[in-house]
């Protein structure tokens, strides 16, 4: 496996010694998606690189880590791989990060098990990516790490009915599933499941379905922005809140869009890894700093992400330089303080392994705006989905 | 003969036969040595030309309007990947499976379709790509949903030459499809099928009145066009080792159409140079800047429609219109 690549990449050194740069940078090509509807994740990711950078400065150890950007629009394997191949074998990147859709990660697989290029997964939840190479290391979270503690607290506060509606996509109906599993083997009983259309903005129907049923909870998955408004508007105003339907959710109240959301979501209860609200100097820093570089950006899950993954890449170069798999074996012993909180690199998974926080969204006295407050740490756990 | 000298130079040597594709092709190898370490982007160019191609048959050549050829081309990738992976992993029959399935698509639908005209053929084309989509996301056990199938690990091409890391082989293996389905196009358009699909595209009315078939002339060609676009998923499918539902995706469709119109329609030249033309565009532009890139593509694309409305590929006729105005 190792052999025939390193040939062909003495050869493309030899090729391109023209434009050799010196032996101590290490580049670290960022695929993400900076253009389209799906802009905001990397704009997200840049900013959080270059606080990161900002605070760090551009040496880890011995070498220089230079960042080189790369759009790939959206959904889209194929350019990812291109992308991944050129900036491997042209710009020769020794780690590559980004990665906010599954489908994406998945594309370079073959590629990053080749090279032996340590891969950070910024954003990207599906568990089952993390078993399609070694070289995948992922600082964000996945569907069963959140959905499970959700289900369990759930449990706990006394629920034993939920109704789950969730969009009719792929991580929405894993994310049904996870529930489903988790609830079902505490003893509660899940009386429904609604799965609707992924461009529906009229949610009217469903919550009437929902109100009629009569369930202790409503548990829901929805991708972010103009959806996750209408589905909070909707929920109060056909007055599920006021009947006792508590409404159970994991990202839907995130930090970018929370204020758009306006006075819907206060009382809205969401288990998450982070929230911009988190009671930490760290994370206090973090966001001041955030808004003082680029006036005007919220920190958010993918912010966080990328800053812990930017974290980790300095801390493998530190270690092992441009040495793949040591960076990788380097990694699995790490643990930090996040702005999210403490995490620690899983070594079988290669998932952080963080606290899940119970979270209800209200008006915060002091600035006035809306706030994912931490009620408590449900749980502190790894990626459970990694044997599902 | 003599005749022929007395012409002006372009017009000459736009007489020399597969002049203008031997350039191509020169040019097509020579961007292998020049650029030997994007040869991702270039094999994905390529590809996209085959694409590209089996529209500019549709809209160029019979006059049948298309937003919806994304359907064929997915259709293919998921057919050659699911082949490859559960019965036979040479990168040949996985062509010929991938064209297989983009043929009986365009065949089945085009039976419905092909009744329709304008707008609502357009709109059905959409449709029949956004139902496969649904279907590709709903079959999570055939297709992995919306994670994609993946899994694809090709044999070498002919059993001789292995898909390599650096692209090499995925490169001429493109490479020589495209020429193959460039020779195909250019044999069928020139045949008595392609002249009478000009025939159906400049007047529908009058060819039914000569006694031609139209309707079965444009569910042939729909079904051939679907074969070209199933070839060019395969070879996605092949070279990417992963398929995804985004192979379905209506900006896919779209951003063919505008490749075509951009090179020029009804012309197989005028394809090969919008796609060249668009791809490098874009890649130079979002390499530079990869926050804001669409404003130049956007602003080219524009441009060309105001003022060379023909495409790219009548811009040298074009030019010499204005140049003997101005003398």
């Amino acid at each position: 496996m190792k052999t025939p690549f390193r040939v062909a990449l003495s050869a493309a050194v030899i090729a391109a010694s023209g434009t050799m740069v010196s032996a101590d940078t290490i580049k670290v090509g960022v695929i993400a998606t900076f253009s389209g509807p799906f802009a905001i994740y990397g704009k997200q990711y840049r900013e959080a690189i270059e606080v990161y950078v900002a605070e760090h400065g551009t040496t880890a150890g011995d070498h220089e880590i230079e960042f080189i950007y790369k759009d790939v629009g959206g959904v889209n394997p194929d350019t990812a791989r291109a992308l991944a191949q050129e900036l491997l074998i042209r710009d020769r990147v020794d780690y590559l990060a980004g990665f906010t859709f599954t489908p994406n990660a998945l594309a370079v697989a073959p590629l990053i098990d080749q090279s032996e290029t340590p891969t950070v997964i910024f954003n990207a939840a599906t568990s089952s990516i993390n078993k399609q190479s070694e070289f995948y290391v992922r600082t964000s979270y996945t569907l069963w790490q959140v959905t499970e503690p959700l289900a369990r607290w759930a449990w706990d506060a006394g629920i034993r009915t939920v109704a789950t509606t969730v969009s009719d996509y792929g991580p929405g109906i894993d994310a049904e599933n996870a529930f489903r599993t988790s609830f079902t083997a505490l003893g509660g009983e899940v009386v429904d499941s609604v799965r609707m259309p992924l461009s529906t903005t009229d949610f009217t129907p469903f919550m009437q379905r929902v109100r009629d049923i009569e369930p202790d909870a409503l548990y829901t998955f929805l991708p972010g922005g103009p959806p996750t408004f209408g589905f909070a508007k909707t929920y109060n105003e056909n007055g599920l809140a006021e009947a006792g339907i508590r409404f159970l959710g994991t990202a839907e109240t995130e930090e970018v869009n929370l204020q758009g959301l306006g006075d819907a979501a206060i009382g809205l209860t969401t288990a998450y890894h982070y929230s911009g609200a988190h009671d930490s100097d760290l994370n206090r820093q973090f966001s001041a700093r955030l808004a003082e570089m680029f006036p005007g950006s919220v920190a958010n899950w993918s912010s966080v992400g990328a800053y812990d993954g930017t974290h980790l890449i300095y801390e493998m170069v530190r270690a092992a330089g441009s040495d793949g798999p040591a960076a990788i074996e380097h990694a699995k012993t790490l643990a930090w303080e996040s702005p999210r909180g403490p995490v620690e690199m899983d070594p079988e998974t290669r998932t952080v392994i963080q606290n899940v926080y119970i979270r209800q969204v209200e008006r915060d006295a002091a600035s006035g705006l809306l706030v994912n407050r931490e009620q408590g740490v449900i749980a502190t756990v790894g990626d459970l989905g990694w044997d599902r | 003969m003599t005749e022929s000298l007395t012409l002006p130079l372009p017009e000459r040597l736009a007489r020399v036969p597969f002049l203008a594709e031997a350039l191509l092709l020169a040019i097509a190898a020579a961007m292998f040595f020049l650029l030997p370490y994007s040869l991702g982007f270039l094999t994905r160019v390529l590809i996209l030309m085959v694409l590209v191609l089996s529209i500019d048959l549709l809209l160029g050549f019979a006059g049948i309007a298309t937003l919806g050829q994304a359907a064929m081309y997915g259709a293919g990738a998921y057919a050659a990947g699911l082949f490859a992976i559960h019965v036979w992993a040479d990168p040949l029959a996985g062509l010929v499976v991938g064209a297989a399935a983009g043929a009986a698509l365009a065949l089945l639908s085009g039976l419905v379709l092909m009744r329709a005209q304008g707008l609502t053929l357009i709109m059905l084309t959409i449709a029949v790509a956004q139902i496969c989509m649904e279907i590709a996301n709903k079959a999570r056990g055939v297709t992995g949903g919306s994670d994609g199938l993946r899994g694809i690990r090709m044999d070498p091409v002919l059993g001789l030459f292995e898909f390599d890391f650096i692209g090499q082989t995925g490169y001429w293996y493109a490479l020589a499809v495209l020429a193959a389905v460039f020779l195909l196009l250019r044999l069928v358009t020139r045949s008595a099928f392609g002249l009478s699909l000009r025939g159906i595209h400049d007047s529908p009315a009058r060819m039914t009145a000569i006694g031609t078939p139209v309707y079965g002339r444009r569910v042939a060609a729909y079904a051939l066009a679907g074969a070209i676009a199933g070839i060019a998923g395969a070879l996605t499918a092949q070279v990417t080792q992963l398929v995804s539902p985004e192979v379905f995706a209506f900006t896919l469709s779209a951003e063919a159409l505008i490749m075509l119109v951009l090179g020029g329609t009804g012309r197989l030249i005028g394809g090969i140079i919008g796609v060249a033309i668009f791809m490098t565009v874009h890649h130079t532009a979002a390499a530079h800047d990869p926050f804001n890139w669409l404003f130049v593509i956007g602003a080219m694309v524009l441009g060309v429609v105001f003022f060379v409305p023909g495409g790219l590929v009548s811009l040298p006729a074009r030019l010499r219109g204005l140049m003997g105005r101005a003398l």
